[in-house]
């Protein structure tokens, strides 16, 4: 299983004022709390905090397929500038991030050493409906070409507690794979 | 406070957040935020601050936990409410 979480820093400067009253002590633990306030630019440690919880969420979500809004029990740690832990319940999942001035994109995994296709993209419009449909056709189109599928029976669709699921027709494929977009972009990871 | 007026209430507060005009004119008790209205999941806290402030209540964190569409929204602000 995988999961994976992208942020638009400018989109999020815009979108998130984390800086109003209350808002960390919501999302972040106190161990949090310190790495923000005693980072160099807080902005990007909030955000790739908040993509750790994100990406790990989304596995735990896969695993237990119970869906809850809880952003300080899921516990970060940060092990170097990409690389962090996110602890939820008893479960332990790593992290990796890539972060540039654009973006930060975390995929997070069970296991050390998952073989995964990973992809970043710029979309073309912010539009939600636009960058939703921009990034499931990246998906699908990456699915198509690694398992020789033809793309126009390749369709993902989400189970009933939101989980999307990828599909060739109407057979479900036994494939486990993360999609995410916020702002300018978007990203998928597979498991391959 | 009326069940329809904590609708309401709620109503103008996701307003900002909503991504999908079309699932907030058609909005209901069984309304979503994330998978109906395409909130963004760091705007599920500014949800939660803004109701604070609204209401004068505290969401605490079991109770947001759950909060992720009308109905449990309702519920639990209607709940606080009573305690007070």
């Amino acid at each position: 299983m995988i999961g994976n979480d992208i942020v638009d820093l400018n989109v999020a400067f815009v979108q998130s004022n984390w800086r109003r009253k209350r808002f960390l002590s919501k999302v972040f633990t106190e161990y949090e709390q310190q790495l923000i306030k005693s980072s160099a630019n807080p902005d990007k440690t909030v955000w790739l905090l908040w993509s750790m919880k994100e990406s790990a969420y989304k596995i735990n979500v896969q695993q237990y397929q119970d869906v809850f809004f809880s952003p300080r029990k899921l516990q970060c740690k940060i092990l170097s500038k990409t690389k962090g832990l996110v602890m939820i319940k008893d479960e332990m999942y790593l992290t990796e991030s890539q972060i540039n001035n654009d973006f930060i994109c975390t995929i997070a995994s069970l296991k050390k050493d998952v073989k995964k296709l990973n992809e970043a993209f710029e979309l073309d419009d912010d539009s939600y409906a636009i960058q939703h449909k921009q990034s499931s056709v990246k998906l699908m189109v990456a699915v198509s070409k690694k398992w020789d599928l033809p793309l126009k029976d390749v369709r993902i669709k989400k189970n009933k507690i939101g989980i999307p699921k990828l599909f060739l027709n109407t057979k479900e494929l036994p494939i486990s794979f993360s999609i995410t977009h916020h702002g300018s972009y978007g990203a998928y990871s597979i498991v391959c | 406070m009326t069940k329809e007026e904590l609708i309401r209430s709620l109503k103008k507060i996701v307003k900002p957040y909503v991504q999908d005009e079309a699932a907030f004119e058609s909005l209901s008790e069984e309304t979503n935020f994330i998978d109906d209205l395409k909130i963004n999941s760091a705007n599920l806290v500014d949800i939660m601050l803004d109701v604070e402030d609204e209401f004068d209540i505290e969401i605490d964190n079991d109770a947001m936990e759950k909060m992720l569409s009308v109905q449990a929204s309702i519920d639990i602000i209607a709940a606080k409410l009573n305690e007070k």
